[in-house]
């Protein structure tokens, strides 16, 4: 039974016991075994402290059922080092995330001011240099994780029933990461940047009838506007990073409630060997 | 066995109270998300359909400019953005030998029509070269070589107190008849206007 | 996959499951060491790397030479290898395109119940090629020589040939070692197949849609014509 523990209340506000349950606590009296028990009784109490909080909280939640759930499940036997690029992705997405916040408090996003903001990121911010070389570097890493997560998925035909479904979720999140990729590279606003953006946004326009209109829904205009700057920052900050975190949350979900495969060379005996000769006549 | 009626029902009840509440909060919830999601639509989607200004920038004088080579000048294509919204223009007289009028000017763009990157004039060949992918056009901005997919877009140009000035983009067909500017990789004529429609965020094609 | 193998894959499933070590702690330890690794390899490759700034945006350039992100290299690869302008819009949209859609819905066309790549000739070969495709287009891209510049090295008499002749737009149709197109022949052995004179004689008075290069002043045209006569 889990109650607020008693060692965190200020012993004013404390109730007292009932009687007949903790004998020195009766009255005002001084123990009857002296001081040392009274002392070792609050340290038994304090070593429960924690989990006292934590069943507080758990009861006020119900959280427990679901972390036992989901860090206490099994994964099958065979399970090898290949299995941790899935999440190698997301640690690397959470670098992004995290590097991006403390960048987005120095950037700013009009084409007139940005590399002026950069150039001061990389020169005069404490740091600066090394917080956007890892947003930089870290997205690259990114983007060779997430494809050799989905290598992995291939090889292991972990995309077969039933986790269909987890499969065309990665797909949408590797589409995403790309256009990640593509907004943020606009941010900078160096030569390469630029240039890399005015091909990437053409390449949209070529499509027929659509193409067009998309192109110029990405630029926000014809030509490069005053706005599309703007338009990328939002697109990179705030649009597309929501889009992949509910995605992340949908594949993760998914993974804890099917589980992860076992490497395919890995079979389990659910039939003795000589009946499976028998099914092949 | 039919289902049991609710109570307080009666003869020629069209809807229940249930279905009443139901349709009626949908409707409104509908309503709501409507008037919500419409304008912010209609706020992303609005620089399709805005026609910008249209800009003349002088350019120069009217000697300044030959009609045996091309001029790089630099002019303005969008205000308020400094740096950003400049482009560079390579400005000629128009030649006699090409059937010009001397006393016009032609003003060819440096926006490759495959891709876009910035194209070159190289002044001993009379050509234009794209860096990307290996386009090359001849000296009235038509393709010779490579990847892209129509001659180079032109400015209006016009001449106002002996100053060249140069004004809003077009594009052409292969025949370099002009139309309304296009994007990169975009094809221009016959059944390529309708595939790649003219779009209301650019100014109109001049007169051909 | 039939109800039957369906089952069949959830009973053995069922069975490694249970053989299986619980998520937490062991595959917990595994996944913090790859974040640390994570994380150690970006920060190591932000210090050695750094994160230098290149020369600011300039629209009006026509110098620069525009090249994508590393990870799009192998698309910009790819629209330069397809050189028809007709084929413009397949390599921009339609390849793409179809191979996002194949990506999509491969667990509903591939219905082969086996998941061991040993006993899935099909899709292994399949994957393996695309993965060979994509890193040989990658590393094409990667390599693409800037078209305004030669960057074979050549004795120090012909240096002033080779920058005239990458100044000149020779580039834009003719190959000569990594850089340049192929609009017309190679140039990168011209020396072995052409005499100096004939050099000279094809610079002044082209064939076909070459432009002529005979306004060139006589000692520029000299120095190209000696750097093409020693490319051998």
């Amino acid at each position: 039974m889990a109650k607020f523990p008693d060692t965190l209340i200020p012993p004013p506000l404390r109730k007292p016991a009932k009687p007949g349950q903790n004998g020195h606590r009766n009255g005002n009296g001084a123990s009857p075994n002296g001081d040392s028990e009274e002392k070792s009784v609050v340290v038994e109490k304090l070593k429960e402290a924690p989990v006292d909080l934590v069943g507080w909280v758990d009861e006020r939640t119900g959280a427990s059922p679901f972390l036992t759930g989901m860090l206490l499940r099994k994964v099958p036997k065979g399970t090898n080092w290949f299995y941790t690029l899935g999440s190698a992705t997301m640690f690397a997405f959470i670098v992004q995330a995290l590097t991006g916040v403390f960048l987005a408090m120095y950037y700013t996003p009009s084409p007139v001011e940005a590399y002026a903001s950069i150039t001061n990121i990389t020169n005069d911010v404490f740091m600066g240099e090394f917080v956007r070389g890892l947003h930089k570097w870290g997205s690259s890493v990114m983007i060779i994780l997430i494809f050799l997560h989905m290598g992995r998925v291939f090889f292991f035909g972990a995309y077969k029933y039933p986790r269909e479904l987890n499969w065309v979720i990665g797909v949408v999140l590797i589409v995403l990461t790309l256009v990640m990729g593509l907004t943020g590279y606009l941010l900078p606003f160096d030569q390469r940047s630029y240039w890399a953006t005015i091909v990437a946004m053409n390449i949209n326009g070529t499509g027929p009838i659509v193409g067009p209109y998309l192109a110029d829904f990405l630029r926000a205009g014809a030509e490069f506007e005053s706005t599309t700057l703007s338009r990328f920052y939002a697109l990179h900050m705030l649009l597309v990073p929501g889009a992949i975190i509910a995605l992340i949350g949908a594949h993760l979900y998914l993974v804890v409630k099917l589980g992860t495969t076992a490497p395919p060379w890995v079979r389990g005996d659910t039939k003795p060997k000589s009946l499976r000769k028998e099914k092949v006549g | 066995m039919e289902k049991p009626k609710p109570a307080g029902y009666f003869e020629g009840e069209s809807m229940t109270r249930r279905g009443a509440f139901t349709l009626g909060g949908q409707a409104v919830g509908g309503l709501a998300g409507v008037a919500l999601v419409l304008p912010l639509v209609g706020f992303a989607v609005a620089p399709i359909l805005d026609t910008p200004e249209e800009r003349w920038e002088k350019v120069g004088n009217v000697d300044d400019f030959d009609a045996d080579v091309y001029r790089p000048v630099i002019t303005t294509i969008r205000s308020g953005i400094g740096e950003a919204g400049k482009t560079t223009v390579y400005v000629r007289q128009g030649s006699i030998d090409l059937e010009e009028d001397p006393n016009t000017f032609v003003a060819v763009s440096t926006r490759c029509a495959h891709l876009g990157c910035p194209v070159r004039f190289v002044r001993a060949a009379g050509i234009f070269s794209c860096p990307c992918h290996g386009g090359a056009y001849d000296f009235e901005g038509k393709v010779i070589g490579g990847p892209p997919v129509r001659p180079l877009d032109r400015f209006q140009t016009r001449v106002v107190d002996g100053q060249v000035e140069v004004g809003p983009r077009y594009s052409v067909t292969g025949d370099l008849e002009p139309v309304r500017a296009r994007d990169p990789g975009e094809f221009t004529g016959g059944i390529w206007e309708y595939l790649y429609p003219p779009r209301p965020s650019t100014p109109p094609a001049p007169p051909s | 996959m039939d109800a039957g193998q369906k089952e069949e894959y959830l009973r053995e499933y069922e069975v490694l499951k249970k053989k299986g070590k619980p998520f937490f702690p062991y595959a917990v330890a595994k996944d913090s060491v790859m974040f640390l690794v994570v994380v150690v390899v970006i920060a190591v490759m932000s210090i050695i790397l750094g994160a230098e700034q290149g020369p600011k945006a300039d629209p009006t350039t026509t110098t620069y030479t525009p090249r994508p992100e590393w990870y799009f290299f192998f698309l910009f690869e790819l629209l330069r290898v397809l050189k028809p302008a007709a084929l413009t819009p397949l390599a921009t949209i339609g390849i793409p395109t179809m191979a996002l859609v194949l990506l999509l819905l491969l667990p509903f066309y591939d219905r082969n119940p086996e998941r061991d790549p040993r006993r899935r000739p099909v899709a292994t070969t399949a994957g393996i090629m695309v993965i060979i495709a994509m890193a040989l287009l990658t590393f094409l891209g990667a390599e693409a020589g800037a078209p305004t510049e030669i960057e074979m090295d050549v004795a120090p008499q012909y240096e002033d040939g080779k920058v005239a002749v990458a100044g000149q737009g020779c580039l834009t149709c003719h190959k000569i070692g990594e850089n340049g197109g192929d609009l017309g022949p190679e140039l990168t052995d011209i020396g072995s197949k052409l005499p100096a004179a004939g050099i000279r004689r094809t610079l002044i008075n082209p064939s076909g849609i070459m432009p002529p290069y005979s306004a060139l002043p006589p000692d520029k045209l000299d120095s190209m014509v000696e750097f093409l006569a020693s490319l051998r």
